[in-house]
């Protein structure tokens, strides 16, 4: 087995004078889809935010792609952000550019290809992520919620990365939505060969797509198991987590 | 990573893909090969094997190699693909109408058109910003009958923010426009020897026309713009909403506290502005034409007075009037989807701007046929 696409050990984070992470272990390997989840407030994004050194954290190591991002900086860090692609949560489109422009945008300020061929590749990735031909020439704010989700994915993946972060995808969706977003990810990942780590509230989304899911509770991982092995899990968090299902 | 190459190997016979066909590294590749000379024989074979990465970019790039190639009456057979690559190349392949873009055509709307567009559009402006000054009024009126309705703390922190912040920047701006006006002005009265004239001049300017403007100018700067952010941004935020359907009025209780405000501080910021600028003018006269300080404040006091001052007063109003109306106007236009606040901040400071030297022009006109 090659090495772990992401390996954190001992994260710490302490912010605003709170201990929200004291001890956080995670690996995930190639080709994995890994969920996680926990209680509002519990340190999801920040996790996400460490990795994708929007955030140092106070303690600890972060590796991605078997580089460590806490001390990365400059070109090196540059060239690890573009094997990841990042979907947030409310989409962060921008609203000045058509989705086309949006999807081409990196692709033009990293690579020299021709327009043409740019736009084909954008046409791909909106074909891919299910978004009607139309909406390629359409600003973000004429687009309904689901749609800019897909927008916002198309986005994430134009740059081909090995490694997709998405931050509560089915948040919002209606039911449909959110199964048709669950076969788009495991797709991606069968077709595109992608890792996908993904901060989701949604059993539902769980048990069709993740592989595995990550419960983090007093700052730390509590579990980590495929959704059917954690339900049964007799930590009080967790049994409290799924209770009202 | 190696880069990306595609290649006619004569010792097997086939066509090489090399390197990395990813996104990073393709570059301009299918605009360098070349496929004038193609080998004699009727299938092509193209061998994948030194790939060492190859992405839905590269699937992409390879399908356009294997449609020139067909457009050349060729058969193509891929060898040595695993796969995964040949999974992609059959992504690639399925959606292949969808990956045309045709940008929608852009309609040439005729003149007429359009200028009755931004006719319609202008009237139905001046429409809602009629309408904001009748809903103020009559909220406003209301509230006299019951003084709790006037927000006490948010007047207050609107004068804080409006008022007492402002006061640095418009004393230094007002003292320099004072030196530069005493420095003009005294330029032509020194060849006259006329140089006591300047307490008069410069005094009729900055109290009657400087000190109003350059304090207008500032505040539609400062505070016009930042009451269209603040009421954007509380628009695409849903809060206005959330006011509306409290039963709450947004006027009563956004833009009234505003106004009231600053019609209370911008006559005070005039006079602060005129202090400045005579102390302005002052120094340069001294220190340019020799007039001293006790004979220019008295000179002052003869020939201009308090009524000059006054009637740049009277103009404080007016001014603030336009200001917060427009700021909080504009602050309302903002679309929640269109992410517009940064056009409609520009706006609110142009049109303050522009209304303001309107209504200044209007005053000039007034006092004229007042005889004053």
């Amino acid at each position: 087995m090659s090495e772990p696409v992401i390996e954190i050990s001992g994260l710490q984070n302490c912010l605003g004078g709170q201990w929200v992470h004291t001890d956080v272990n995670l690996k995930v390997e190639k080709g994995e889809i890994i969920a996680i989840i926990g209680g509002s407030g519990s340190g999801k994004t920040t996790i996400l935010r460490s990795l994708l050194m929007l955030l140092k954290p106070t303690g600890g190591s972060v590796k991605v792609f078997g580089e460590e991002v806490t001390t990365l900086s400059g070109n090196k860090a540059n060239e690890v952000r573009r094997r990841w692609g990042m979907m947030f949560q409310h989409s962060a489109l921008f609203s000045t550019m058509t989705v086309l422009e949006n999807i081409t945008f990196p692709m033009r300020e990293f690579t020299t290809l021709e327009p043409k061929f740019m736009e084909e590749l954008a046409m791909l990735k909106i074909a891919l992520v299910g978004l009607p031909k139309e909406a390629a020439s359409k600003y973000p704010s004429e687009l309904s919620g689901g749609m800019q989700r897909r927008a916002a994915a198309a986005r994430a993946l134009a740059m081909d990365p090995e490694l997709l972060f998405l931050d509560e995808p089915t948040t919002g969706l209606d039911p449909r939505s959110a199964r048709l977003f669950d076969e788009l990810v495991v797709f991606l990942r069968d077709s595109l060969n992608l890792t996908v780590v993904m901060i989701s509230h949604d059993i539902e989304s769980m048990k069709h797509c993740a592989d595995r899911v990550a419960f983090i509770g007093e700052g730390k991982i509590l579990s980590i198991a495929p959704i059917e092995e954690l339900m049964k899990n007799p930590h009080p968090l967790i049994i409290d987590y799924f209770s009202k299902i | 990573m190696a880069n990306p190459n595609f290649t006619f190997d004569t010792e097997t016979n086939c066509y090489l893909c090399e390197g990395s066909w990813s996104v990073l590294k393709l570059d301009d590749l299918l605009g360098k090969i070349d496929f004038s000379t193609l080998p004699e024989e009727k299938t092509i074979k193209i061998n994948g094997e030194p790939l060492i990465k190859f992405d839905s970019s590269g699937a992409l790039a390879l399908r356009n190699c294997l449609d020139q190639l067909k457009s050349k009456n060729k058969e193509v057979e891929l060898i040595n693909f695993n796969k995964q690559q040949l999974d992609l190349l059959k992504l690639v392949e399925k959606d292949r109408d969808s990956l045309i873009y045709k940008a929608p055509p852009v309609t040439e709307r005729p003149f007429l058109y359009r200028l009755g567009k931004e006719t319609v559009n202008k009237i139905e402006q001046a429409d809602g910003f009629i309408i904001l000054l009748g809903d103020l009024s009559s909220k406003f009126f209301e509230a006299l009958g019951y003084w709790r309705r006037f927000q006490l703390p948010s007047i207050v922190s609107n004068l804080y923010s409006a008022g007492v912040q402002a006061l640095p920047i418009v004393a230094l701006l007002a003292f320099l426009i004072g030196v530069v006006l005493a420095y003009q002005m005294g330029l032509q009265l020194q060849t006259y020897g006329a140089n006591i004239f300047i307490a008069y001049l410069s005094g009729m300017a900055i109290f009657r026309e400087f000190a109003p403007l350059i304090t207008a100018i500032i505040v539609a700067g400062r505070t016009s713009s930042a009451f269209t952010a603040q009421l954007g941004s509380m628009k695409i935020n849903e809060e206005i909403d959330a006011l509306n359907t409290m039963g709450l009025s947004p006027t009563e209780l956004l833009v009234m506290p505003k106004v009231v405000a600053l019609l209370f501080v911008f006559p005070l910021l005039i006079f602060w502005a005129d202090v400045f600028g005579i102390i302005g003018a002052m120094i340069m006269s001294k220190w340019m034409l020799g007039v001293g300080y006790i004979d220019y404040l008295a000179r002052l006091k003869d020939s201009v007075g308090l009524k000059q001052m006054m009637l740049g007063l009277y103009k404080a109003p007016a001014f603030a009037l336009i200001i917060a109306l427009v700021g909080c106007f504009q602050g309302f236009q903002v679309e929640p989807k269109g992410a517009t606040i940064g056009i409609q901040t520009t706006k609110s400071v142009v049109q303050a701007l522009f209304l303001i030297i309107v209504a200044d022009a209007i005053y000039s006109i007034i006092y004229s046929r007042m005889g004053i």
